[in-house]
């Protein structure tokens, strides 16, 4: 059997990059920001690597578990741009903090590897071992702070509870594989539509389901989140929040809309019910937080809801509807990524003088340094979904597609997500005027432009275009039409 | 009933009681060690019933995996531990053993089921041409062509642990 080396170039110059690292790390006594620069290139490499994947239509290897399509591309695409702005965002902030540089760098690569793998997942055992790499790596980052009480507790609630999600997972799988026979996405949705309404095949979806709603953090499985969140590196909860969460909604697309169509009668209500309860939930909850990180790990829950509502659109007999379903989830994602890592930059470049991470350090911060301002403005607007910024579109998307979904539950559901996006406002909205208008606490250190590291500068500077560049110009994400191609019939 | 099979039957006779015996036995001595010894025996009965079912790579897996790395492994910590302190479990939550009982109970009450209604007569449809050319070598055959990608990526997932296993328990210079 003939290996197609080019469709798995990014993953493998990633992966070499990672063990590179390692490898590299124990031969560096003092310089130990070699490890960051060989990451960073290792990335840019890899993104060469998937840039030259682009247009050569869709390929398949390792009989066909493994398929490069647009789909694929655009959230390998996605990945690597998450990686490079992580990467930029740790430099100075683990290189203070931690003696195992190049084992956070690793572990940082080696996770992305499995973000990488998981869109071009197309059988339950890579999409399984895909989701694993990212977990366990996730658990390891978040206990990087090993001497802080509060990150051993976020990590092991993160482990205990991921664990308890894989097992779910894992026994929902073995049961879609024990009815079907198989375990390619595209030959167990053939085969259950064969089966018909079997109520033990039923349980097994929904066991998958659940297992990815863990990773995806939607109520009522969310409530690691904050935890993890706070006791976290402020990088790695970046990147939980965004990257992780990312792979999580990529790997729930191909089960739901790739192997499960046959059943969207019944998944579709179960999305509805979920995406309601996480939008209240993280929306309502959020409200009460004094830690800008605690903030903005229930806003992400918030998010994740939002992004629950097209699945709601699954069950509809219009193929046009459920590819818009698809795609708003898609453009929600993006937008979320660019815009969420934005603002985790800002809070990692304020934490280095602040640690406290409350959110009334953040009082006067405009007022200190204009631009980092209207950077993190900026990045609240978007989440909040007012325009100029990227994330108003992102809103729109999904309000589209639930509308043209046109039924009841749909309408409701519609009707329920603009009330909670009045009601987030209050909470984005309060940061952004406590930016403006409030008064610096005591002895607040100077946040000059001179004194903050290039790097991560660089990354804040990068997702506040993006987000500004995508708020006007939408149109750049709509040429991506094509990847509905693996939207099948129910 | 062949040769073959009377053969199957006195190894199954001999295993069966012993594996139920040492099971037991594990749960209830109060000596830890011995717990741990009598698990590696009983390990090591499910290996011969592997053989008499013909996966020869699972029991060997399961000798070299389960009798072997793991149980070294609890009884390195049961050591580190210390042996003889014996620890007083009480039961945390209430109603546990009538619940256990119930489970149990209603396990059974399947299996007897799915026995009576004939859920296990049927032959596998495909084992036979699958294990054409003996046991392991079809696993080999198909780990390394159909599921190599698969097969590497898990050694990624290895080495994550290893690395992660590494950081955290390794003392702050």
């Amino acid at each position: 059997m003939a290996i197609d080396f080019h469709a798995i170039l990014p993953e493998l110059v990633l992966a070499g990059t990672a063990l590179l690292v390692l490898v590299v790390d124990l031969f560096v006594e003092r310089a130990k920001v070699v490890a960051s620069w060989l990451s960073i290139a290792g990335t840019v490499v890899a993104g060469v690597a998937l840039a030259s994947l682009v247009g050569g239509g869709t390929r398949s290897t390792f009989g066909g578990s493994f398929v490069v399509d647009n789909y694929a591309l655009l959230f390998k695409g996605l990945f690597l741009g998450s990686l490079l702005l992580v990467l930029l965002m740790s430099q100075r902030y683990i290189n203070a903090g931690t003696a195992y540089q190049g084992e956070f760098y690793f572990l940082v690569l080696s996770s992305f590897v499995g973000m990488l793998l998981m869109p071009s997942s197309r059988d339950l055992l890579m999409l399984f071992l895909s989701l694993e790499i990212v977990s366990a790596t996730g658990f390891i980052a978040a206990g990087f702070r090993k001497s802080d009480a509060r990150g051993n507790e976020g990590a092991l609630k993160f482990l205990l509870i991921g664990v308890l999600s894989t097992a779910v997972m894992l026994f929902g799988m073995s049961l879609v594989y024990g009815f079907t026979g198989s375990l390619q996405l595209g030959i167990i949705a053939e085969r259950l539509a064969q089966l018909g309404d079997e109520p033990a095949a039923v349980m097994a979806v929904f066991l998958v389901i659940t297992g990815f709603a863990f990773k995806v953090s939607a109520a009522p499985f969310h409530f690691w989140a904050p935890d993890t969140y706070e006791g976290s590196p402020v990088p790695v909860a970046a990147y939980l929040s965004v990257a992780s969460k990312a792979a999580g909604f990529a790997g729930l697309l191909q089960v739901t809309f790739v192997a499960f169509p046959s059943y969207a009668r019944y998944w579709a209500p179960a999305f509805a019910v979920l995406a309601a309860i996480t939008m209240l939930l993280g929306n309502v909850i959020a409200l009460a937080q004094t830690n800008i990180v605690r903030l903005l790990a229930y806003s992400s829950v918030a998010q994740a809801g939002y992004m629950l509502v097209p699945f709601a659109a699954g069950s509809s007999a219009d193929p046009a509807v459920r590819e818009e379903a698809f795609q708003a989830v898609l453009v929600y994602l993006l937008i979320y990524a660019f815009t969420n890592l934005g603002a985790f930059a800002v809070v990692t470049l304020v934490s280095q003088r602040q640690p406290s991470n409350l959110i009334t350090d953040y009082a006067g911060l405009a007022r200190r340094s204009p631009a980092l301002g209207m950077a993190m403005t900026a990045f609240l607007f978007s989440l909040a979904g007012i325009p100029p910024a990227a994330g108003w579109y992102a809103k729109f998307v999904i309000f589209k597609s639930a509308i043209n979904g046109d039924t009841l539950t749909l309408q409701l559901l519609v009707v329920f997500m603009a009330v909670m996006t009045v009601v987030a406002l209050f909470y984005y909205a309060g940061v952004a005027r406590s930016l403006w208008l409030g008064t610096p606490p005591e002895g607040a250190p100077e946040l000059a432009a001179p004194r903050v590291s290039p790097a991560l500068g660089t990354a804040i500077a990068l997702s506040a275009a993006g987000v500004l560049v995508l708020g006007v110009l939408p149109n750049l994400l709509v040429q991506y039409a094509p990847v509905s191609t693996l939207v099948a019939g129910p | 009933m062949t040769s073959s099979e009377q053969a199957e039957l006195i190894v199954f006779i001999i295993l069966a009681p012993l594996a139920v015996v040492t099971a037991l036995g594990m749960v209830l001595t109060r000596n830890a060690v011995y717990s741990a010894l009598l698990l590696v025996v009983n390990f090591f009965c499910l290996a011969g019933f592997y053989v008499l079912l013909e996966a020869q790579f699972v029991a060997a897996v399961q000798v070299i995996v389960y009798a072997g790395a793991i149980m070294v492994l609890f009884l390195f910590v049961l050591m580190l531990l210390g042996i003889g302190n014996e620890v007083v479990v009480k039961e945390q939550m209430r109603g546990q053993r009538p619940a256990a009982v119930l489970l149990a109970l209603g396990l059974l009450v399947a299996i007897v089921g799915a026995l009576a209604a004939g859920v296990f007569d049927a032959e596998p449809a495909s084992l036979a041409a699958a294990n054409e050319g003996g046991n392991v070598e079809a696993i080999g055959r198909i780990l390394f062509t159909r599921y190599t990608f698969a097969f590497e990526t898990a050694g990624i997932l290895l080495v994550v642990a290893a690395v992660g296993a590494l950081v955290l328990g390794k003392r702050q210079p």
